[in-house]
């Protein structure tokens, strides 16, 4: 039965990024379908959380601190969801930062502003599904999910490592996709839109992206457990024959985008 | 996962030409749909109701000719009567066709427009209407991956698979205030009925394949499930591609 296939029962998935926003609830979801997840990021009290409130679902949980930037870290961690919850079925390449907070002109933006940009979104995205493929490969059965962005499918203005990342991120899932495909491995992307996340709690970032929803076809900005039943529906067996996929959830922005949102403009045919 | 459940909402599928209209009724009736099947093969439409039935969901076999606007109309006009409101309308209607392009005659441009194109145009106006007043519907239109590359001896069938996709885009656009979302799928190499085991082997495509095997109906049904739920509710005007990985390569 179709609803069935959603089950993610007995299976063990790691969420990067998983202590806030959509990778909080992608963990979260991933647990309702049955999953026990592994929350990876670096501030240890929010995992902590994400992992209690998986417990409470009844599903194991671990949280591990790690910095997806260093991959013997990266390494560590995925040695230790293995060694205390014996497999893993899904990896959930979720971690990045947005950086530029104050977007900058090119000549304007550092090495290390660069190299932070690029090794969140798209070298951590490599190290985990370098450290976790092994493992799919031998039992020839795993989902990697990459959190792509629509940005990672058009340009934005004093928009470099999050565009270049992202981008990057979307041709990583292509390639590792077909490599592993032999393997029973599926890889595909999600590329939402804008989401209200952790990084937009204060009152002030609510009502500027509340505002910003008025750009958006729908009307308004995704709210993080939209994201969830994506990440399910890609993470478990009713997707398995579809494989290098970028599954863009964003209220209908990336549909339009060649006029102003709300744009219609009516022209009757002229007769000769 | 209660966001995919179906249960309480009526779908109409159209289309007869391919196996998987049959397997898109089920898995929604398998999801809880109540499920009205439109498309000429009276016979084979009537057997995938008894099935829907069998799930223990309603269902309507209501012959319909997907490129004529007056049956399309009564076909709607029928499902309402008896279902009170259509909540999902899957377009599922396609007439496959390849030929050297000089060989085609523009009657046969026109069947294969009209088909596959102009029925999605027809059955959108007919249901969308009802949507815009409910102010709520989900239109998913089943396009391929040839919506977005090109085989020899195919520009009339990959025109009106672009076609498709152009319209859901541009419709879901139009309709995304209205929470009516429109997206399409775009299946790749899928089986044929009854093609044997032995003769799949000899298939020149499988090497094509990332993942090695065709696709099978069921590897669509639980994908329009989604776009049919409420677990889609931010997502329009795109298509997802099955297909195996064959397009990231292509």
């Amino acid at each position: 039965m179709v609803l069935e296939k959603l089950s993610l029962e007995g299976k063990v998935a790691i969420v990067t990024g998983g202590g806030s926003g959509l990778g909080k609830a992608m963990c979260l979801a991933m647990a309702r379908a049955g999953a026990d997840v592994v929350a990876a990021a670096r501030r240890v009290e929010l995992i902590e959380e994400t992992a209690a409130e998986v417990r409470e679902l009844g599903r194991r949980a671990l949280a591990i601190p790690t910095d997806v930037t260093d991959s013997r870290q990266v390494n560590q961690m995925v040695e230790r969801a293995l060694s205390e919850l014996g497999r893993i079925d899904i990896l959930v390449n979720n971690a990045g930062i947005v950086r530029g907070d104050v977007p900058r002109p090119i000549w304007d933006i550092s090495d290390d502003d660069w190299r932070l940009g690029i090794d969140t979104n798209l070298s951590g995205a490599f190290y985990c599904s370098r450290a976790v493929a092994p493992h799919l490969v031998a039992q020839k059965s795993g989902k990697v999910i990459n959190v792509a962005s629509g940005w990672g499918l058009r340009g934005g203005r004093h928009n470099y490592m999050y565009c270049c990342a992202k981008g990057g991120v979307i041709q990583l899932t292509r390639s590792l996709a077909l490599s592993l495909a032999g393997d029973n491995v599926q890889v595909n992307a999600i590329a939402p839109g804008l989401f209200a996340t952790a990084a937009l709690e204060t009152p002030e970032m609510r009502e500027f992206f509340a505002e910003r929803g008025r750009f958006i076809p729908v009307g308004r900005i995704g709210s993080p457990d939209e994201i969830g039943p994506l990440a399910v529906f890609l993470a478990s067996s009713a997707s398995d024959y579809i494989t290098a996929e970028v599954f863009i959830i964003d209220g209908g922005g990336l549909a339009g985008g060649y006029a102003p949102t709300g744009y219609a403009p009516v022209i009757p045919i002229k007769e000769d | 996962m209660e966001e995919f459940n179906l249960q309480g909402k009526v779908a109409i599928v159209t289309g007869d030409g391919r196996a998987w209209s049959k397997h898109i009724a089920l898995a929604l009736a398998e999801a809880g749909a109540d499920v009205v099947l439109a498309a000429r093969n009276q016979k084979g439409i009537e057997e995938t109701a008894q099935e829907v039935r069998q799930l223990g969901r309603r269902a309507m076999a209501i012959p319909t000719d997907v490129t004529k606007s007056t049956e399309i109309q009564k076909m709607v006009e029928r499902a309402i009567a008896e279902f009170a409101k259509i909540d999902i309308l899957v377009n599922g209607a396609e007439l496959q066709f390849a030929k050297p392009f000089l060989e085609v005659s523009e009657e046969e441009w026109k069947r294969v427009i009209e088909t596959n194109l102009t029925s999605v145009f027809l059955c959108s106006k007919a249901v969308g209407k009802h949507m815009m007043e409910q102010k709520k519907g989900r239109i998913i239109n089943i396009a391929s991956g040839l919506a977005l590359r090109g085989v020899a001896n195919s520009a009339a069938y990959c025109a009106s698979m672009g076609g498709i996709l152009q319209f859901t885009k541009a419709l879901a656009l139009e309709w995304a205030r209205e929470n009516i979302r429109v997206n399409s799928i775009g299946p790749g190499w899928f089986s044929e009925e009854g093609v044997s085991e032995e003769e799949g082997q000899k298939d020149p495509l499988l090497r094509y394949i990332p993942l090695k095997r065709r696709g099978r109906p069921a590897d669509i049904g639980s994908l329009v499930v989604y776009l049919a739920s409420d677990a889609s509710e931010y997502v329009t005007g795109q298509i997802f591609v099955v297909d195996g990985g064959l397009i990231a390569h292509a």
